[in-house]
């Protein structure tokens, strides 16, 4: 809410105000005037203190929503349950440095960054974006929890979320690399993750080539966006990220990055902010980018799909529906499939659930991750359908975590592109 | 970390656990291991409620109640289980849905074991012939509606904590949604209940449309807030989502007026699904951009359900409004309470600032009901520090309306919160009482209005007590609730 909002919603409360007797009237003045003294932490700090107030005293209204409390089921979980505890950290109720509190650092990274949250929210803010606030004031005080700390170092050295370059490995993963000459129409900008499914990475790259369009991929040089960092706070990390992907991005002289992650694109296009660097070039998730291929007669989906690909269930990414707000993308381009039978869940668009794989809870604690992703699953098998489409590494990943290995057998993830593909 | 950094505010007769490794060990047996948490960080979570003045504590550092155990059951065998360990070693055992309940009826006042029912979360059964779902009691009202809605149906409970509340909430305190006019209460809604009892025995009774089957021991658990038995699954009525909606709204010069429109719309056996009359204040506040509401008495209308007889209902209550000094306000009003109305903020602005601010709801008979709006709002006005009473009523019957009363204020010197704010319920419930009306409408009893039951009651409070020693004899399930007074009152 803005503040025309706030003052004309609390407009009536004036003329009471001017009715109350002196007294009230001074002890109320005392109260407004003391509001930081009595509440708000001394000293320099970066938590948002007003907001996670907020957070902390409203009634939990997108508690229903919110996927680690409903994975976990018990109110240690809750959104307001959080902001209270960032709120005691702040203030230091709860003593951050006291190693016996660690449990009360870790809530601080129990989220998927999901989001839901904030379709809810009375006051319009993501529980997220009120952590992320706390983890500043943590990272300076040098307690950054450890699971983060090994992320930090595996990015440092490695540049990328694995142990080894993951970028690397395309020879032996059979992906083409394609290094640009300085004058690309199209960076395609592989994620991380994406390099664990080469069949998706490849489809893209078929896909990319049977449109037409001169791109490169720069595998050789490749980094990871810096999503792990922004999120985990250390904005250092983050900004060596950004400049170095900018550099690159503009020796492509390519005219739209297109990647097959949406949390690179939302990294890229949105979070650099954060850190000060801007990124020129037009950023959109590849699928955006065969909708628009296929609107201009570029792809041309024609003849059939195998019988066991004919029934689909839409899986949306978070990031991409509610973060970069495309529902369409993915319809439009699996609306063009031939025969295609597309089946959806009762939680979509921008009321999907998440796999579990994004943010930090996974680092925090991975067995809440899991059972995030069995939420999901089992709501896509409701479906009644055994084909789960979706357009993002980590829900593939994620949601394959969701899976039962006796299912694995049943049940199949695809990226949109593997199933475009067929039909191109 | 240590707890005693918190000022715990129920803590008088607070029982001692002395072997609590030991007592954890008996709950892992039953419950297995990820199920039972004696964390510090889940013995805070559970340390309140939505009571509104936990909020003023929360920001303060301070808790309610803070419970020794936690934990988090799976099947109905496991309550009964916990619940015969904890005759056999005497803890309280407190019924904890989502919290939302805003009397205290789910604060460990004594400490004790928290039975989550959050693992209760199923949707069982909806047979589409009987119009009925069978349901666990976990279940978050929200996912439950959307999940009917999915299917083609609704509830037609539709409180404003919809969102935060669970079926087992509602059953235990009587709940009653924004569309209650249409599709009834919480108690016209359950059709059959399993219950395990306090000593661990469970019943279930079988869903039943109507019966002449001797006194209907089943309603004795909707409303007994967790005392009686922690219902672990309910069999509910539906409704095909509706076909139709009209949206009606009129301004009227004082509440009289609205009064009158509205009691006789009820007596057509017109049932609009929501009826919102808002006093003058309120309307004021909500309805600010609505220049025909200034200084007028806001009424809003939601008819539902099929098309003709919507329209029939439309048009009656047109009529009854005009015949009653109604001044049209068209669809926007109501359409703006549709976007608005769960956008609950009051809680979250006020207790920065230390001020008190609670709702009360009441119910009364029509004879009463101007009767006891006024006295409300003149005897609270003349609170020292109150800075805020309004009213608007929300639940209606041929018979009478249930009136809910928001207020606010700072304590006047000399004066903590807690007395300002109980000074602030007990005003308000003595005006109802004396004006005839009754205490609660759907909120319950819990801790805040436990020590006006006498009065209320009458006699029958000895029956009730007789009933929960006989079902509970060592009243372990959510002691000190709706039979004591823990709080004392301003007054007694
Ligand atoms: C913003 C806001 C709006 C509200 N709007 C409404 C409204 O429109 N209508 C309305 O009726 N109420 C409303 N309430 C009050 C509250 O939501 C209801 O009282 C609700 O029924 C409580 O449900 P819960 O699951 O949160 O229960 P809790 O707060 O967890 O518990 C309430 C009581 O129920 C008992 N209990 C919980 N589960 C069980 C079970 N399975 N078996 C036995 N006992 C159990 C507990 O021991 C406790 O005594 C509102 C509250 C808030 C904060």
């Amino acid at each position: 809410m803005g503040i025309f909002e706030t003052l004309k919603k609390y407009k009536w409360m004036l003329p009471l105000i001017g009715k109350a007797d002196r007294e009230t009237k001074s002890i109320l003045l005392k109260n407004f005037r003391q509001k930081k003294k009595n509440f708000y932490p001394e000293g320099e700090y970066k938590a948002d203190i007003d907001n996670l107030i907020k957070c902390m005293l409203c009634p939990n209204m997108c508690r229903f929503d919110c996927g680690t409390l409903q994975a976990s089921n018990t109110e240690s979980m809750s959104p307001a349950y959080k902001a209270r505890i960032g709120y005691y950290l702040s203030i230091g109720k709860i003593d951050p440095t006291q190693p016996e509190n660690k449990q009360f650092i870790d809530l601080m990274y129990k989220c998927t960054n999901e989001e839901n949250c904030k379709v809810w929210c009375p006051f319009e803010f993501s529980v997220v974006s009120l952590l992320e606030t706390v983890r500043d004031d943590l990272n300076d005080k040098g307690l950054m929890p450890d699971y983060c700390k090994g992320q930090i170092e595996k990015l440092n050295k490695t540049k990328t979320i694995e142990d080894y370059n993951i970028f690397e490995t395309f020879k032996e993963k059979g992906i083409e690399n394609i290094k640009t000459d300085g004058n690309d129409e199209v960076f395609y900008f592989i994620g991380c993750e994406m390099m664990k499914f080469p069949n998706v990475v490849n489809a893209n790259i078929a896909l990319l080539k049977k449109a037409g369009i001169k791109f490169s991929t720069n595998l050789e040089k490749r980094v990871c966006c810096g999503a792990p960092s922004l999120t985990i706070r250390d904005m250092e990390t983050s900004k060596n990220f950004a400049q170095e992907n900018h550099e690159l991005i503009n020796n492509t002289g390519a005219k739209v990055l297109v990647s097959d992650c949406p949390g690179c694109v939302l990294t890229l296009s949105e979070r650099y902010k954060n850190v000060g660097v801007k990124i020129d070039t037009k950023v959109i998730h590849i699928v955006d980018f065969f909708k628009t291929l296929i609107e201009e007669g570029k792809l041309k989906p024609k003849g059939e799909l195998p019988k066991d690909l004919k029934k689909v269930a839409i899986h949306d990414p978070c990031l991409m529906t509610r973060n970069l707000k495309d529902i369409t993308s993915i319809r439009t381009v699996l609306k063009v499939i031939p025969n295609l039978e597309i089946i959806e869940p009762i939680y979509n668009k921008e009321y999907t659930h998440c796999c579990g794989w994004s943010g930090t809870v996974h680092w925090a604690d991975q067995d809440l991750a899991i059972k995030e992703a069995s939420n999901r699953i089992d709501e896509l098998k409701e479906t009644g359908v055994n084909l789960f489409i979706t357009a993002c590494p980590l829900c593939e990943l994620g949601l394959a975590y969701g899976l039962l290995d006796n299912e694995k057998e049943k049940y199949k993830i695809l990226d949109i592109s593997e199933l475009l593909l067929k039909v191109i | 970390m240590n707890l005693e950094n918190f000022e715990i505010i129920y803590k008088e007769n607070r029982i001692e656990i002395k072997n609590k490794q030991k007592m954890k060990e008996k709950l892992i047996e039953i419950v297995g291991d990820g199920n039972v948490s004696i964390d510090k960080i889940d013995l805070l979570a559970y340390s309140r409620d939505s009571t509104l003045i936990t909020l003023n504590w929360t920001i303060q550092g301070k808790i309610a109640g803070l419970p020794d155990f936690v934990v988090w059951p799976e099947n109905k065998a496991q309550i009964s289980e916990i619940l015969r360990l904890a005759n056999n070693e005497k803890i309280p055992v407190i019924p904890y849905g989502e919290g939302s309940g805003v009397v205290g009826g789910a604060i460990p006042i004594y400490g004790g074991i928290i039975v989550d029912m959050k693992k209760f979360n199923k949707i069982l059964e909806i047979n589409d012939k009987d119009l009925t779902a069978t349901v666990e009691t976990g279940i978050n009202g929200m996912n439950l509606e959307r999940y009917l809605n999915a299917k083609g149906y609704t509830s037609g409970h539709i409180p404003q904590s919809l969102y935060i509340s669970s079926l087992g909430g509602w059953i235990a305190h009587r709940a009653a949604g924004q569309f209650s006019t249409k599709y009834g209460k919480i108690e016209d809604m359950v059709l059959g209940m399993e219950v395990v009892l306090p000593q661990g025995n469970i019943i279930d009774f079988k869903p039943i449309i109507r019966a002449s089957t001797g006194p209907q021991l089943n309603k004795l658990f909707i409303g007994a807030e967790g005392t009686l038995g922690i219902v672990t699954k309910a069999t509910l009525k539906i409704w095909p989502f509706p076909e139709k909606r009209a949206l009606i709204s009129y301004a009227f010069p004082i509440i009289e007026d609205s009064f009158n429109a509205t009691r006789e719309i009820m007596r057509e056996h017109i049932f609009p699904a929501v009826i919102r009359i808002y006093d003058q204040f309120e309307t004021e506040r909500h309805f600010v951009d609505i220049e025909q509401a200034k200084d007028k008495v806001m009424v809003v209308f939601v008819c539902e359900g099929n098309k003709k007889l919507v329209e029939l209902e439309e048009t009656i209550t047109k009529e009854k409004c005009e015949n009653n000094k109604g001044i049209n306000c068209g669809e926007h009003p109501v359409e703006h309470w549709f976007e608005t109305r769960f956008r609950v903020t009051e809680t979250s602005t006020m207790p920065p600032y230390k001020i008190v601010f609670d709702t009360l709801e009441i119910a009364s008979s029509w004879d009463n009901a101007a009767k006891i709006y006024h006295s409300v709002i003149d005897s609270v006005n003349s609170l020292k520090g109150i800075l805020i009473i309004s009213a608007h009523v929300s639940h209606f019957y041929p018979n009478g309306v249930g009136i809910y009363f928001t207020l606010g204020g700072v304590p006047p010197k000399g004066k903590t919160e807690f007395e300002f704010y109980q000074k602030c319920w007990d005003t308000t419930i003595r005006g109802v009482l004396d004006a005839g009306g009754s205490i609660a409408h759907h909120h319950g009893i819990g801790i805040n209005r436990s020590h006006w039951m006498e009065e209320e009651w009458g006699k029958s409070m000895d029956i009730m007590r007789n009933i929960k020693r006989l079902l509970d004899p060592n009243n372990i399930l959510n002691p000190g609730k709706v039979y004591t007074h823990i709080w004392k009152g301003s007054e007694s």
